[in-house]
């Protein structure tokens, strides 16, 4: 905007003017010096003021100047409802003249000449004459030259005896330069400020000599001000703002006088004739068009002065058709000067046009409008003028945009300020809902900027399209060459060819500086916003035009801190960044930048960033050329620089214990470009917390150690050692430890190099690897980059070898918990059995093994818990005799604090348990617990607990059949004096023979074993316990099989039959009660290891159910004996005879009857009462006998099996009915030896068959 | 000169780390009559990279003044220049969807039904559209060279059923391109994805309803 002319964009603003306050004087200076020896001379007779108050006072009123307040159409925030341009004169000031005169050397016409306006293209002194439009002259004349009000300041004298000749003077001095402004034809309005020098209040008759003075001079009231003396400077301004806002109104009617003027001369619609015809050129004058569009702009600019907006607009609308009119710029030569001011001057109206719209706060038809005019160009211009194909146009456009940037600078619209962070407006209402282009939506100034930017871009490029010849300056050139180049380059407001790029190169239009300015603006309007990538955007714009410029030093200055810390790297914007960095290193290199030259070029090493061609991408080369002062020393910190290099750290496991080495694993990998230099790391650090400080590897060409490699991946394992200064803090006790590894850490790209660590962990807690530093030292330079690990960033890939890989899964393997130091007192049961059995002595043996580097003195604690824990006693063979008791309570017997004493270390002491025999299964645990201290730490008592399950069970089961058997010897008899009980023999001697009924009966036990091993049964027996009254006996008779010298070998899950007689005799005949007896089988056998060790035979009862014997009702017993006859001829080893005899027994008190029935059969023949009566007296028994000879069995054919036998033998089943006679009731015949029950209640009896051994 | 439409000259789909995802480039109309591509890949990304300051502008205004954009469409961001406009769109998964607009991208063919020819509105410049017989000439040829509010929805409602298509795909973790460390991230390499992208900045026009 400051291309334009001064004063042709400026805003229109009423121009007041004080006179007669002494001062420095600021009116007139724009009055051109031609004008000047004719100006109008306004003149003040009366002495400038110089009072305090009469410049205090002026001065306020020079603070309202309007000039340079924001041109807006919102009132101004203090509220003043005017404003002024105000400028200043003291005694005198100069007006332009109203009319021009002749200029010399022009022949007067012969009529009187008609003089114009020396602004008028009417006039020969004008520019503009003959026939030219309008110019910047018009407008400032009225701007800053010919005001609407004058302000004169005059004191009104107290002293009555000067007063009214001082009022005289005043009045005559007013008269006057009414009278010269009225000569001169300006209508400007005279306003008086009468300082008083004293309090009106004071002054004689004050009232009526302002009435004098009004009158006298034909003042408006409104117009005159009196200012009482000594007033308050806050007192002062606001008579001056009362002041300001009373001539306001005068003014804009004074501007309203002159906007109806134009108007009044466009209706009458003819063309004035200049003073003198033109005599030059092509005698044009000013046509009828020409004449409207001034008329037009002229009241465009009037109603501008009186802030009518719309008028304005209207009247500028009109006047911007009318120039682009058929008529006026479509017939204006283009090579014609007055074409490029026609040019300026629709800029000019568009400009003006575009501000009442901003104005009028209509923001995007005010974009529409420079849209439109900037089309309007191009198109005018493509068609009729030197087209848009060059540096003049591009010069334009970007003019246009910087105005419009300076034009919304100069609105200053409060909803684009940069605290809203707003970057546009949105439309005004009455372009909501149309198609609205996105730019047309006003954006802040910062776009403006990068536009103008933008086409002084191309300016320059253009301007570097042009050939050389043009770029030659004339005075060198052939002037025909000059002649035919005139008119082929566009140089409306800006410069020739040889002056925009002179082919010498000196001078001519620094673009790059321009372009640079354009883009600094932006960039700071971007970054008000917080438009930070923007702003980095232009900065590297910026860059490349400094670039141009040879200027590294600011690229560098620009451009560090983005590279430092740019939004893109973090957001992987690699092309941005990678654009950045070239620049930068550019830069850099030129100034000798070799630290961030380094850093660059390792970031720039990353295979994410496009690979230049013919770069040699080696860092070593880095600093190659460049001059440098001191050895650079980089720290390139966590996240600074996207590097190639990649890291990361595994534990192994989740958990180790302290005491113990953990595997851990180091993972570098580089991502450099293929083909470029290996990068050697002198040494790797990563850092821990926790029990570790730090592990440090270093490089070593030649290690030793395996190295496995398969594609890009290699594995090796670092061996780590304890550096010397590792406990720098004696307090730490060389806890915190720093471990040292060497290896080799050349990076190859691509490649990956996978570092085993056995890590060693010396305290509880928690130990995380925090960080990783990479050294790279070099001749040239010192490099390190820190980078602090993430969970869960990295693959979490473990390589188990080179070529196989585990993906680790928890959630943070950069952690290992160490659990505390385990003991490292082991406690082993030495002589653990599978399997406890009841009623055996248990003795259990444990060993408590030293396992400690140092001797420590122990304690044992053992615990016995389950339901009835029994008792349990300690013995320490190391220290006989100190067998232990222990107090048990319900279900936990305990001993506590025995004392192991010292044990070595790698040594052992043996403890003994032993419990008495336990009767019941049962399950118990025993756990035992050593607490001890070690001698080297006799304060932190270490405890290692030991539980073993104590399970109990009975080794043998058993069930049984008590038989019934027919005692041999005789009932008693009452009648049989023998068995009458002796009482007085029995009394002395003590004890009683028994007398009573006897029975016999056979216990038939079937045990099972079940013990989970072989056991030796030693023998096996039954006690019987009975009551007083009755006398038992018991014999083993039968056990299967024969009993073996050292008892039986019982396998698991087998079953051993052993059966017993007893034989039962009651103490007394008469005693006739059932009787029960408790019998229990006693087994006693051994382990068959303890045997070696010849301990003591276990001995397990087992309870036998309750037997009730000696019932009192009748029973029938039955048994058999076989006899052999002698041989007879058709048998020759004799018949087999069986004699069944059946013992019929009443142990009642009752005279009982029984019926017997022998059925005949077809198995046997037999002898015998087939049918009898038995009676038996109460507490007798009687036998009947049958001699029975079995019949062979009759072979079915096809089977000589014989029925229901075997080769040994057959049953054969005798149809016996007993039957009491008096109840009716059949009794059971009960079957003894060699006889059996039949299913249907019968018996049988078994006949054995002929054998050879029975001869 | 003929009336230029406009079209669309790149779709960006940055992630939640405001990291590039995708990036399409479309050529468009130049003044020489070729089609190639309005500015470089590298200008692109820087444009699209300075919408992100947009984003996170205008998320700091809605939070200020507590008005929650339920929709995720931010519309216009903002105009780079008088031909490229940005318009932007986030899912509530934080990935932002960038549609840069050419305005002047496609040459419109002059048949009568394409409206008026060259206009501006606004100026009080006039000039009768080659369509001829349209009563309000002004508008109809703003109608044809500008845009209405909203007029993006079918591309972003569009490039939003391509990314969830993408998301449905197994194979697809988006934690491995936005992680959740808050930087960097893979960009999508889905043929399907970019073939989708294509096709919506390829057929998309002013005033269309639906992709």
């Amino acid at each position: 905007m400051d291309e334009y002319p001064s004063g042709s964009l400026d805003p229109s603003i009423p121009l007041l003017v004080t006179l007669g306050v002494s001062g420095v004087s600021t009116h007139g200076k724009e009055l051109s010096a031609a004008l000047r020896d004719q100006a109008v001379l306004v003149r003040s007779a009366a002495a400038a003021l110089d009072s305090e108050q009469a410049i205090g006072l002026r001065r306020f009123i020079q603070d309202h100047d309007a000039s340079k307040l924001p041109w807006t159409g919102r009132e101004p925030p203090s509220g003043t409802r005017y404003r002024f341009r105000v400028r200043s004169a003291e005694r005198l000031m100069l007006l332009p003249p109203r009319r021009a005169t002749l200029p010399d050397g022009i022949d007067p016409p012969s009529s009187p000449a008609v003089l114009h306006s020396p602004f008028s293209p009417l006039s020969p002194i004008s520019p503009l004459y003959p026939d030219g439009l309008i110019d910047t002259q018009w407008l400032q004349k009225h701007q800053v030259l010919v005001p609407c009000v004058l302000l004169c300041f005059y004191t009104l004298v107290s002293d009555p005896t000067q007063a009214t000749l001082r009022d005289n003077q005043i009045k005559t001095d007013i008269s006057n330069i009414r009278a010269v402004l009225n000569q001169s034809g300006y209508k400007t309005r005279i306003a008086v400020v009468l300082l008083a020098d004293q309090s009106a209040s004071s002054i004689e008759g004050a009232q009526e000599r302002l009435e004098t003075i009004r009158k006298g001079c034909g003042i408006d009231a409104k117009c005159l001000f009196l200012v009482p003396p000594n007033e308050s400077p806050e007192e002062l301004e606001r008579m001056a703002e009362n002041m300001l806002a009373t001539l306001y109104p005068v003014a804009i009617e004074y501007y309203r006088d002159l906007g109806r003027h134009a108007r009044k001369k466009r209706s009458r619609g003819v063309a004035p004739q200049p003073t003198i015809p033109p005599t030059s050129g092509t005698s044009q004058t000013l046509s009828l068009a020409g004449w409207n569009f001034r008329y037009d702009f002229k009241s465009a600019v009037f109603a501008e002065f009186r802030v009518e907006s719309d008028n304005a607009l209207r009247s500028y609308d009109q006047a911007y058709e009318g120039l682009l009119s058929s008529e006026l710029l479509e017939v204006i030569p283009s090579w014609s000067p007055r074409w490029n001011e026609a040019r300026f001057l629709a800029d000019v109206i568009a400009v003006r046009s575009i501000s009442c719209l901003l104005w009028g706060d209509q923001h995007s038809r005010a974009v529409r409008r420079w849209r439109a005019h900037r089309d309007r160009m191009a198109e005018l211009i493509d068609r009729r003028g030197r087209g848009t194909n060059n540096y003049g146009w591009k010069a334009w456009e970007a003019r246009w945009a910087l105005v419009m940037a300076n034009l919304v600078d100069r609105a200053d619209i409060t909803d684009l300020a940069p605290s809203t962070h707003t970057l546009f407006l949105p439309p005004e209402k009455s372009t909501m809902g149309e198609r609205l282009q996105p730019w047309e939506l006003l954006h802040h100034t910062g776009y403006w900027y990068r536009l103008a930017a933008k086409h002084l871009h191309s300016r320059r490029a253009f301007a570097r399209a042009i050939p050389d010849d043009d770029r030659k300056p004339p005075s060198s050139s052939p002037a025909s060459h000059v002649a035919s180049k005139a008119f082929t380059y566009d140089t409306y407001m800006c410069p020739e060819p040889y002056e925009e790029y002179p082919l010498d190169g000196d001078g001519g239009v620094d673009h790059g500086s321009i372009i640079i300015s354009c883009l600094i603006r932006a960039r700071s309007e971007f970054l008000k916003r917080q438009q930070v990538r923007l702003g980095a955007e232009l900065s590297l714009e910026c860059a490349r035009e400094l670039a141009m410029a040879n200027d590294w030093q600011s690229i560098v200055e620009l451009l560090r801190p983005l590279w430092k810390d740019m939004p893109f790297r973090a957001e992987g914007w690699l092309q941005i960044m990678e654009e950045l960095s070239w620049i930068l290193r550019g830069a850099a290199a030129m100034v000798g930048e070799a630290s961030l030259v380094v850093a660059i070029d390792w970031e720039l090493l990353n295979r994410g960033f496009t690979k230049r061609a013919n770069w040699p991408y080696d860092l070593s080369k880095s600093l190659d050329g460049i001059s440098v002062k001191a050895k650079p020393q980089i720290h390139i910190d966590d996240g600074q620089t996207l590097s190639f290099v990649s890291t990361s750290f595994l534990f192994r496991e989740e958990e180790g214990k302290a005491g113990q080495s953990v595997d851990g694993q180091l993972t570098i990998k580089s991502n450099a470009h293929p083909g470029s230099a290996p990068v050697t790391l002198s040494s790797v650090q990563i850092q821990f917390n926790g029990c570790l400080k730090r592990v440090s590897l270093d490089h070593a060409d030649d290690v030793d150690s395996a190295v496995q490699k398969h594609g890009a991946v290699v594995f090796s394992a670092v061996t780590l050692e304890p550096t010397s200064n590792a406990s720098d803090d004696p307090d730490e006790e060389g806890e915190v430890i720093t471990l040292q590894g060497v290896t080799n850490l050349t990076l190859v790209p691509g490649q990956t190099i996978v570092i085993g660590l056995q890590i060693p962990l010396r305290q509880p807690g928690t130990t995380k690897a925090e960080s990783l530093t990479l050294d790279v030292k070099s001749d040239a330079f010192d490099l390190d980059q820190y980078q602090s690990f993430q969970p869960g960033s990295g693959a979490n890939l473990w390589y188990l070898s080179a070529s196989r890989t585990r993906r680790v899964t928890r959630a943070n393997p950069l952690a290992i918990g160490v659990l505390p130091r385990p003991p490292q007192m082991e406690i082993v049961g030495l002589t653990w059995k599978e399997q406890y059995y009841t009623d055996e002595e248990i003795k259990l043996e444990f060993e408590v093994v030293n396992e400690e580097d140092v001797e420590a003195v122990a304690k044992l604690d053992v615990t016995l818990r389950g339901e009835e824990a029994p008792q349990f006693a300690v013995e320490l063979p190391a220290k006989p005799g100190e067998a232990t008791s222990v107090a048990a309570t319900a279900n936990e017997s305990k001993l506590t604090g025995l004392s192991l004493g010292a044990i070595a270390s790698s040594k052992s002491i043996t403890a003994l348990v032993s419990f008495a025999p336990i009767s019941r299964s049962s399950q118990y645990d025993l756990t035992l617990k050593v607490v001890y201290y070690l001698s080297t730490n006799p304060g932190t008592p270490i405890t290692q607990t030991t539980s073993f399950q104590l399970n109990i069970v009975n080794p043998f089961e058993a069930n049984y059949d008590l038989l019934p058997r027919i005692n041999p010897d005789a009932w008693p008899s009452v009648f049989d004096p023998d068995s009458v009980r002796d009482l007085a023999a029995e009394e002395e001697a003590g004890f009683s023979l028994p007398k009573g009924v006897s029975q016999t009966w056979c216990l038939v036990t079937r045990y099972a074993s079940f013990a989970s091993e072989d056991l030796r049964v030693l023998d096996v027996d039954v006690d019987v316990q009975t009551p007083a009254s009755v006398r038992c006996r018991s014999t083993k008779k039968l056990v299967e099989p024969a009993k073996q010298e050292q008892g039986w070998l019982v396998k698991p899950r087998t079953i051993k039959e052993a059966s017993f007689d007893i034989v039962a005799q009651k103490s007394s005949v008469d005693d006739r009660t059932p009787v029960t007896l408790d019998v229990s089988l006693v087994i006693k056998w051994t382990r068959l290891d303890d045997e070696k060790k010849s301990q003591g035979t276990n001995t397990t009862t087992l309870p036998v159910p309750r037997f009730v014997i000696f019932g009192t009702e009748p029973r029938v017993l039955a048994s058999v004996s076989h006899v052999r006859l002698p041989p007879s001829k058709g048998n020759p080893r004799g018949e087999l005879l069986l004699a069944l005899s059946v013992m019929i027994e009443n142990a009642s008190n009752h005279f009982l009857t029984f019926g017997l029935t022998m059925e005949p059969s077809d198995e046997f023949a037999f002898s015998g009462a087939k049918k009898t009566t038995v009676h038996l007296l109460p507490v007798s028994r009687r036998s009947v006998t049958y001699r029975i000879l079995p019949l062979p069995p009759r072979v079915p054919e096809g089977d000589d099996e014989g029925r229901e036998g075997d080769e040994e033998g057959y049953w054969i089943k005798p149809g016996l009915v007993v039957r009491d006679k008096y109840f009716q009731k059949t009794l059971r015949v009960i079957p003894t030896e060699g006889m059996k029950v039949d299913k249907d209640g019968g018996f049988l009896v078994w006949v054995p068959r002929f054998s050879e051994e029975e001869e | 000169m003929g009336t230029a439409i406009p079209s669309i000259a790149c779709l960006g789909v940055i992630g939640r780390n405001n990291n590039p995802l995708h990036i399409t480039i479309f050529p468009t109309h130049s003044h020489d009559g070729s089609q190639i591509p309005v500015r470089s890949p590298l200008q692109f990304s820087l444009i699209l990279s300075s919408t992100l300051d947009i984003f996170s502008l205008r998320a700091r205004h809605f939070a200020a003044t507590n008005v929650g954009l339920t929709t995720g469409d931010y519309g216009l961001l903002h105009a780079i220049d008088e031909r490229l406009a940005a318009y932007g769109f986030e899912t509530n998964t934080g990935v932002k969807f960038v549609v840069v607009v050419d305005m002047r991208g496609r040459r419109a063919d002059s048949t009568p039904s394409a409206g008026g020819g060259e206009v501006v509105g606004g100026g009080g410049r006039e000039r009768k559209g080659t369509g001829g017989g349209v009563g309000n000439a002004a508008a109809a040829a703003a109608a044809a060279v500008g845009l209405r509010e909203g007029e993006m929805k079918p591309v972003f409602k569009a490039m939003q059923t391509a990314y969830i298509k993408l998301l449905q795909n197994p194979f697809f973790d988006p934690d491995e391109h936005s992680p959740p460390t808050g930087t960097g991230g893979k960009k999508i390499t889905s043929k399907k994805f970019a073939d989708d992208m294509r096709r919506i900045g390829e057929s998309w026009m002013p005033g269309i309803t639906s992709l």
